[in-house]
């Protein structure tokens, strides 16, 4: 008897509970006793729980075992069904890692409306809504947990709404396209079930086989175009740099590293699974969608002086990556080549898996600065590894993790990404020998992209001295925020050392979505074994050779020097005085260089506004510069879009006469001209 | 009751219940009109408790009683209050001229009996053959609502057309769920009662009932 | 064998930390004797490393752990790739883990330490060196994974001494349009990632022209001994690259004395005589503007792409 189905049964109970005791329960214990956040620390522990279950039961499922229920009286006329495989395990497993380290953390994390009874009762839904999305079976039961999720994390979102008035926009932003990617996926899977003949998986995994082509391909792009929505997809991300930042950062952390993974879900599940694979040009699509991603959102984020937003571009970037395995994986699946398929689908998991647990400490990181300095900006941050060191090492862990270095963990799944578009040349195929070097550049560039990225935000933001009042009087966390950043570090740590742990399991993974390659991974190194030579990355033992290097050096360099004691010296200030705190580089000087060189792709804006003298306009009495790098897409794309509906819309007031009897008169005349019209074809 | 009675019966009632609609349109004192639309009800009642007693059902005569009291009495005194309350007598000009709108009627009941003629091939039976009326009171209704000036006017255009669709449940289908009954009651009853609040802000703020005034809340 | 392997393992590692201010203070003294003047020596690299380490150490105000760790990060980095890149032998215990996206990868580690170092002093100085730093880096990353790539073709795999001992094997490799385009390619990621013209100047210190003086501006004494090793350490063993897959004549495949010693022979032949000729070039050479670097990488990006894409054609797979 596995643990999948009682630990889903489990998750939902605690939910219901977090979600009462959000509602009830007062703000804080009795003023007599020590002020704890009551609220906050049984909806904190409800959620915690809550994960800990969905891991289990992801767990469970990815080492072999299958869960199914059906609950025909829960949803009128449709039920419930919901079926848990090894690859939904294995999101659900990373959803419930990430909720319950997030959950420990929100504890902390108080007050500017988070502590709020909407916000504090919608949090454990929102959970439950992350961990039962991978595991539904059914259209109707995936539709109505994803639009679940979809208004869980809309109220998350506005929690702060009385703080900020950027906060409302963001909300309208995040509604209008999350409900748009609604009604496109709603448009494809009904397409899909009605031309299958059923609605649950099982139906449809078995109808589709007698789908037309066509049919079949606008199934596929209408489902790709709201999941790359969701996963924040170019050009459908607008609203990731605009919600992320203004939630709560539990609330953005749970988002960057669950949500958007289900977007990668849904493609991988409908594609690979429930169409059973597909023409080249579909993948061709996902592919190069991804490349493109993953280039623009990191160049966004080394444009980007905000923190939160920098994150949330970045998750558009590694989302990117994920999306050009899923891709190259179609590729090879339809050219034949089962085992490459495999391996480039192991890959693109890995990195979800990677990216969910360095993206959360990320952001939960960000929250922490927030909170003890209440600044997102960071050119007015900095010097803050003296103030938060705890902090400030674990943001250290996580940026090694986002800049895909050894001995970080976001290294291993690049590297098994890159492995499997290299060896993906044994492909025959001009396309693929095109392609696959042009993924080989992208990923290469927004490789080192996010390393000037993450030296950035680390740099910029934590190391030299503080740049403002609220920067230098910051202090450290709360130890709850703490535990939930050391548990996610934890995580980060393991994967990175001993990722081959994974390896069974994400090969089972692959093989529910239709892809059997066999064991690609295996031990706690990375073996790569395909028809010929088989390549292999060891993580711990180049980490125990720096290690070993880092010492031998220090010991050496001690013996070989005479004097030992350091001691303190002035910084070089080419005898001008002491350097200040404001001749430090900021994140906006730092990206300067690269703004230079990608500003065809940019833009820029630049503003520069002389006020005169009143008496003499050659005499200046103000000047104000200001310099924006817009998000382009969002000026070429959206802009005219929304200038089309504004003028329909406002076309459209001339209909309003004003009259009651017009508006009347509107219906009756189209009541009896439809019913003329059936007279009349009848 | 002899197959024959029951038709003629039927017809009968089905008869007056299209022409009650048909007086409305003519008519302009508002007094009469309430009268006509109570004699409605009374037309409704009688189809609905022929129809129970031809089919031998004791709910759908339950039904009937129920909905002759709702549409012959309950409404029609709300509407006298309204209309004392308010103390207009007569439908100004109403958008269409009176000749034209009898014209309409005549027109729209020419297109009932043609858009229900396969609704009727379905099952030939005395009820079916009945069924153009309903939709032709609906549509006459509908009509109603749209052309006339006066709130009240408006009420009694919006509660023909609930009446016609109730005929059309009824002769088609023998009447609908209890409950689907029950709350589309409800939700006449709700309407009229807002209507009779908002005639009486009308005239607070305006001085009269005509709903063109409404036209200068649009900016 | 497993004794031969280590014992070359280690030797490599000792020979890149001893030899590299050798081999570049061999590359000052062609220069100098290039441009007419009589040049400092060989020697005066390990005489400068010497004299530093000797100083006191010294920590500036404000700084933090980034700048104590970085040089001992990027002396270690470039100790682990001396260990990894199959300089004298590709029979050796960690030729399983010798990738060649680890060494690249391992390659970017160390410059990252060293800008964050640099951002960690909080002048203007290392954030400039910092800044202009990982903008070349970011632009250079594309050329190296094509090359790998470009390289990994014919051996079908990204390991280092299996790609190496199939070009040992089959000559046709090196001549080949795909292997020539890789080399060029190569050549500028060294002159990138070192530092060298006409991406950087290493013996400037005006700030118009400085990246990777300027981030390392604060450091002295032993710290800045690290440091210059560290770039030094750097040069010979991407230079040592270069040679091993390029002129892979003499490496040892199997695990005899003889052939390990003589290839460490042949190693620091091939790599003296590639510092030369860098070294002679450098005279002619002027530092580019940062602003045309992009184009320079940007032409070693195409010349990468073109290697993989003739590789794909012309084995016609």
């Amino acid at each position: 008897m596995s643990a999948a189905g009682p630990a889903v049964v489990v998750a939902a109970g605690l939910a219901g509970v977090g979600a009462l005791a959000g509602v009830f329960l007062p703000e804080r214990w009795q003023p007599r006793l020590a002020p704890r956040r009551l609220r906050a620390s049984v909806v904190g522990v409800c959620t915690a729980g809550l994960g800990a279950a969905g891991l289990v039961a992801g767990a469970a499922a990815l080492g072999g075992a299958r869960w199914s229920a059906d609950l025909p009286g829960l949803l009128p006329l449709a039920g419930v069904h919901l079926a848990v495989d090894a690859l939904s395990g294995l999101f659900m497993a990373v959803a419930g890692a990430v909720v319950l380290a997030v959950a420990v953390y929100g504890i902390g994390y108080a007050g500017h409306g988070t502590d709020a009874r909407g916000v504090q009762a919608v949090l454990p839904v929102f959970a439950l809504s992350l961990v039962l999305v991978p595991a539904a079976a059914s259209v109707s039961s995936f539709l109505l947990l994803w639009e679940l999720m979809a208004v869980t994390s809309l109220v998350l979102v506005l929690a702060e709404h009385r703080e900020r008035a950027s906060v409302r926009e963001a909300g309208v932003w995040y509604a209008v396209m999350t409900h748009l990617g609604l009604v496109l996926l709603l448009a494809g899977l009904m397409l899909f079930a009605a031309r299958a003949g059923g609605e649950t998986f099982t139906v449809l995994r078995a109808g589709a086989g007698g789908m037309s082509p066509q049919a079949r391909g606008t199934v596929f792009v209408l489902v790709s175009a709201a999941f790359a929505s969701k996963a924040g997809m170019v050009p459908l991300h607008a609203w990731l740099p605009r919600a992320h930042p203004e939630a709560p950062s539990h609330v953005s952390a749970l988002m960057s590293a669950a949500m958007v993974n289900l977007g990668a879900y849904g493609i991988v599940r409908v594609g690979f699974d429930l169409l059973g694979g597909g023409p080249r040009w579909w993948w061709l699509m996902v592919l190069g969608g991804g490349a493109v991603s993953a280039v623009y959102g990191i160049l966004q984020a080394a444009m980007a002086s905000d923190l939160k937003r920098l994150l949330a571009y970045s998750t558009s970037e590694n989302l990117g990556l994920v999306f050009i395995g899923v891709g190259a994986a179609g590729m090879f699946a339809d050219a034949g080549n089962q085992k490459l398929a495999a391996l480039a689908l192991t890959a693109a998991l890995l990195h979800v898996v990677n990216h969910a647990a360095f993206k959360a400490l990320l952001f939960c990181a960000a929250g922490s600065v927030l909170r003890a300095t209440g600044l997102r900006d960071l050119d007015q941050l900095g010097g803050l590894r003296a103030k938060m060191p705890a902090t400030a090492g674990l943001f250290t862990v996580g940026a090694l993790g986002a800049v895909a270095l050894p001995p970080g963990n976001g290294f291993v799944s690049e590297w098994l990404l890159l492995q499997s578009l290299i060896h993906g040349f044994a492909v025959p195929g001009v396309t693929t020998a095109i392609v696959l070097p042009l993924a080989v550049a992208a990923i290469a560039l927004s490789a080192g992209l996010a390393a000037a990225v993450f030296v950035k935000a680390l740099g910029v933001g934590f190391f030299a001295r503080p740049r403002s009042d609220q920067a230098a009087a910051a202090t450290e966390s709360p130890p709850s925020m703490l535990a939930g950043m050391g548990l996610l570090a934890a995580g980060c740590a393991a994967l990175a050392l001993v990722p081959g742990v994974l390896g069974d399991g994400l090969s089972r993974a692959a093989a529910a979505a239709g892809v059997t390659g066999g064991t690609i991974l295996s031990g706690g190194s990375l073996e790569v074994r395909l028809d010929r030579i088989s390549t292999v990355l060891s993580p711990l033992w180049v980490a125990a050779a720096l290690v070993a290097g880092v010492l031998a050096v220090s010991a050496l360099t001690r013996l070989v020097s005479r004097r030992r004691r350091r001691t303190n010296a002035r910084l070089w200030d080419c005898g001008g005085g002491a350097p200040t705190a404001r001749m430090a580089y900021t994140a906006t000087s730092f990206a300067e260089p690269l703004q230079r060189v990608f500003d065809d792709v940019l833009a820029p804006e630049q503003d520069v506004d002389v006020t005169p003298v009143r008496e003499s306009a050659y005499l200046v009495e103000r000047v104000r510069f200001q310099r924006r790098v817009p998000d382009r897409i969002e000026h070429r794309l959206y802009r005219p879009v929304l200038a089309a509906l504004s003028g329909a819309g406002q076309a459209a007031r001339r209909l309003a006469g004003g009259s009651v009897h017009l508006y009347l008169g509107y219906g009756f005349f189209g009541l009896v001209a439809l019913l003329v019209a059936l007279t009349v074809i009848q | 009751m002899s197959e024959s009675a029951y038709t003629q019966l039927l017809d009968l009632a089905a008869g007056l219940f299209l022409l009650a609609a048909v007086f409305v349109l003519w008519r302009r004192e508002l007094t009469a009109i309430v009268r006509i639309f109570a004699l409605q009800g009374v037309a409704l009642f009688a189809i609905a408790a022929l129809l129970g007693v031809h089919e031998e059902r004791w709910d759908l005569l339950a039904v009937a009683a129920g909905i002759g009291a709702l549409r012959a009495g309950v409404l029609p005194h709300l509407m006298r209050r309204a209309l004392a309350a308010s103390g207009e007598t007569r439908e100004t000009q109403p958008l269409v001229n009176v000749a034209a709108s009898l014209l309409t009627a005549a027109a729209l009941t020419l297109l009932a009996y043609a858009v229900s003629r396969p609704l009727v091939e379905l099952d030939p039976s005395p009820a079916t053959r009945a069924l153009p009326v309903g939709l032709a009171v609906v549509l006459i209704g509908f009509f109603t609502l749209v052309t006339r000036r006066r709130a009240l006017s408006q009420v009694v255009g919006f509660l023909l057309l609930d009446n016609g669709i109730t005929a059309v449940a009824f002769l088609a289908a023998s009447g609908v769920p209890l409950i689907v009954e029950l709350g589309v009651s409800f939700d006449v009853l709700l309407a009229v009662l807002v209507l009779q609040i908002l005639t009486t802000r009308m005239r607070a703020a305006f001085g009269r009932t005509d709903i063109d005034d409404l036209r200068e809340l649009r900016d | 064998m497993n004794a031969v392997g280590t014992a070359a393992v280690a030797a490599q590692v000792v020979l890149v930390t001893a030899g590299a201010p050798l081999l570049t203070g061999l590359m000052r003294q062609v220069r100098a004797r290039m441009e007419g003047r009589a040049g400092a020596g060989i020697g005066q690299p390990w005489r400068d490393f010497r004299k530093l380490l000797r100083k006191e150490p010294i920590t500036p105000v404000g700084t933090g752990p980034a700048f104590r760790t970085a040089p001992l990060l990027l002396v270690a980095t470039a100790a682990v790739i001396a260990a990894l890149v199959p300089l004298a032998s590709t029979a050796t215990p960690v030729s399983r883990n010798a990738d060649l996206i680890v060494v690249v990868a391992l390659l970017a580690l160390g410059t990252v330490a060293l800008a964050l170092a640099g951002l960690d002093t909080g002048t203007a100085f290392g954030g400039m060196g910092a800044s202009r730093e990982m903008t070349v880096i970011a632009l250079v990353e594309p050329t190296i994974l094509l090359a790998v790539f470009a390289l990994s073709i014919p051996a079908g795999t990204t390991n280092l001494p299996a790609i190496i001992a199939g070009r040992i094997h089959d000559p046709a490799r090196l001549a080949s349009p795909a292997g020539l385009l890789a080399a060029v390619a190569l050549a500028v990621v060294t002159l990138a990632e070192t530092g060298r013209l006409p991406v950087d100047n290493p013996s400037t210190h005006l700030e118009l022209t400085m990246i990777h003086e300027a981030m390392i501006l604060e450091y002295a004494g032993p710290d800045l001994a690290l440091v210059e090793l560290g770039a030094q350490m750097r040069l010979t063993v991407l230079l040592g690259l270069l040679a091993s897959l390029f002129a892979p004549w003499g490496i040892a495949t199997s695990a005899s004395v003889a052939a390990v010693v003589l290839a460490f022979v042949l190693f620091a032949v091939k790599v003296a005589l590639l510092g030369a000729a860098l070294a002679a070039a450098e005279v002619f050479w002027a530092k580019l503007r940062l602003f045309r670097v992009p184009e320079l990488l940007a032409g070693s990006f195409l010349l990468a792409l073109l290697a993989v894409t003739a590789s794909y054609f012309l084995t016609g797979e």
